[in-house]
């Protein structure tokens, strides 16, 4: 038997406590897994799951053999790594498709000053597809926005961004010098896609909600036509572009947050992910995490409960 | 000189209007009018609830004190003890809890009586205020206006309004735009009394109930309005400080006259927010020197 393979599945089945879970993440049907599941525990001598309650609970052998199951798996997923790099000398990364040029242009410097016999190749992908990406092993790294859950990926040091609001430059709110996003209300929004970046997304309508913002609309791109056409207004950093106004949002209520992810430690992903750190604080206005002032609800008589 | 045009935002409302912003922390200020007298109506209220704070300091008096106000003692107004129909036994800082939450004529009698007009003039001219005088208490406003107006008590006729008294900065307690936003800068940076003096003076002004002027203007969970009203016929001032989300706190005093002798004109309410909200913008924008 291949006992990486076997082993690999076992990890996956103590993620998840689920064999059914387990199979769909697998991409396999849930009864080859358990017919490999107890070979593997054939093969060790152990029993390595309690089936007998409604959830699979590891049991104690289990328990301690996942940490090196997961220590053997990742090791020889990394020697394949090595060979395959070794002959290609290339570093495969995944970045946001809303990033930016100059960001981008600004890794390539940075990334060759450091690892100038790497060949550094993007692809454009959403959070969501840069995570199927890393374990399809089509990407060696990424940049992803958080929240986001991904087993067996392994993130670097999380970065902050206090996006302002993009404005049709006619926008009466373009008057003043910050906004609210209260004063958004009934607005239309442009937003990075929902099946893009789920758990951003998610976070972001939440934020926009709790502090007043209801959009009318929400359209799903990155291209800032809608609001250059005065018809929605969109979140993110400045951008010169002529019909477009940028303003800081009041009280950076929005902190979205963002790092390198990776599932396979080479020396060009560890690399990779110093420089775009760097990089993303630099020219991309990200900050450390913590440093978006936490929000507090100032409450006035006027808006008191029953009054 | 002014960057932006309150002047027309004042106009579109159908008032003429009087402002003054100053940033708390960092002095810096902007103004309409800033130095014009102003007649103050309830505003005096909040010199007067320094004052209070300050003998409390001084153990001149002494803030849980209870005094009785008899339906005798009871001047007129539409909250708090004066709309009250029996005698209330209450202390002193309950008292200025109303005076400064629903502007009650009677409690601020009620505490002038104890601390005296004459000991916050000398408070006011110790602080460099010299434009700011109280000469009258609520009892006294109103006499003069029962006087001018032959008992009338909601005047819309214009020809009784340009004769009363209590309008004129000359005779009725008055003030300017600067000097009120100046002395809520000293009670926002400890300075118009001791620190727990200032925050409990502070927490006043946060509960007072009107949301239709300064606080209009900055309508958002995450910024905090305190402030004190004025209101007498044709018009409309508030004086409050705005603290902002990420720290900036701005002592804004804005006081209206409307064209309209109209008692209702939500416009003109709306343009102390609207013209607050310019203004603290504006002091916003500025870059750091």
């Amino acid at each position: 038997m291949d006992l990486v393979r076997h082993l690999y599945y076992f990890t996956v089945v103590a993620e998840e406590r689920h064999f059914g879970n387990a199979a769909i993440r697998l991409g396999m049907a849930q009864p080859p897994l358990s017919q490999r599941i107890k070979r593997l525990e054939q093969e060790l001598g152990v029993r390595l799951f309690d089936r007998s309650s409604r959830q699979v609970r590891l049991t104690e052998a289990g328990l301690l053999l996942l940490g090196e199951a997961r220590e053997i798996v990742a090791r020889v997923d990394r020697l394949k790594e090595l060979v395959r790099h070794g002959a290609t000398g290339a570093l495969r990364a995944g970045v946001p498709p809303d990033l930016g040029a100059a960001v981008i242009a600004a890794l390539v410097a940075g990334f060759r000053e450091t690892n100038p016999d790497v060949r550094l190749t993007f692809s454009e992908l959403w959070t969501a597809d840069q995570v199927g990406a890393l374990a399809e092993g089509t990407i060696d790294v990424g940049i992803v926005r958080h929240p986001v859950t991904a087993p067996g990926v392994y993130f670097g040091e999380t970065l902050v961004q206090t996006p302002g609001v993009l404005l049709p430059e006619n926008d009466p709110l373009a008057a003043g010098s910050a906004v609210h996003l209260a004063d958004l209300a009934g607005r239309e929004l442009l937003l990075f896609p929902r099946d893009g970046e789920p758990g951003l997304y998610a976070e972001t309508v939440t934020e926009c909600r709790r502090h007043g913002f209801v959009p009318a609309e929400i359209h799903h791109g990155i291209t800032l036509g809608l609001v250059v056409a005065g018809s929605a207004v969109a979140l993110g950093a400045p951008v010169g572009m002529p019909g477009v106004r940028w303003r800081p949002l009041l009280g950076s209520p929005l902190a979205w947050r963002a790092s390198t992810a990776w599932r396979v430690p080479t020396p060009e992903v560890t690399g990779f992910a110093e420089v775009a750190a760097r990089i993303l604080r630099e020219n991309a206005g990200m900050t450390e995490e913590g440093m978006a002032p936490a929000r507090r609800v100032r409450p006035r008589p006027a808006t008191g409960f029953l009054t | 000189m002014t960057a932006f045009d309150l002047g027309g935002l004042f106009r579109a409302a159908g008032v003429t209007g009087r402002l003054h912003a100053l940033d708390i922390d960092s002095g810096t200020e902007v103004g309409f009018g800033s130095d014009e007298p102003v007649p103050t109506a309830s505003v005096f209220k909040l010199p007067l609830l320094v004052e209070v704070g300050r003998q409390a300091d001084a153990g001149r008096l002494d803030p849980a004190e209870r005094v009785t106000v008899s339906p005798a003692d009871r001047v007129f107004g539409p909250t708090g003890i004066s709309a009250m129909r029996d005698e209330v036994t209450i202390s002193l800082r309950d008292l200025a809890y109303l005076m400064i939450a629903v502007s009650d004529n009677s409690s601020a009698d009620a505490l002038v009586a104890k601390v005296g007009l004459d000991a916050v003039n000398a408070m006011l001219a110790g602080f460099g205020l010299v434009q700011t005088r109280v000469t009258q208490d609520c009892r006294q406003i109103l006499a003069t206006m029962r006087e001018d107006t032959g008992g009338e008590s909601s005047v819309t006729d214009p020809d009784m309004i340009a004769r009363l008294r209590v309008l004129d900065p000359a005779l009725a307690n008055r003030s300017t735009p600067r000097e009120t936003a100046r002395l809520l800068g000293m009670i926002w940076r400890d300075e118009a009394a001791g620190a727990e003096s200032c925050a409990w003076m502070r927490g006043l002004l946060g509960l007072q109930v009107w949301p239709h002027r300064l606080a209009s203007g900055f309508p958002y969970d995450d910024v905090s309005v305190s402030g004190k009203t004025g209101t007498l016929p044709t018009l409309r001032a508030e004086a409050g400080v705005v603290e902002y989300p990420d720290g900036g706190r701005y002592a804004v005093a804005v006081f209206t006259r409307s064209f309209s002798t109209a008692m209702n004109q939500p416009r003109a309410d709306a343009v102390i927010g609207t013209a607050a909200r310019m203004a603290v913008d504006h002091l916003r924008s500025l870059p750091d020197v």
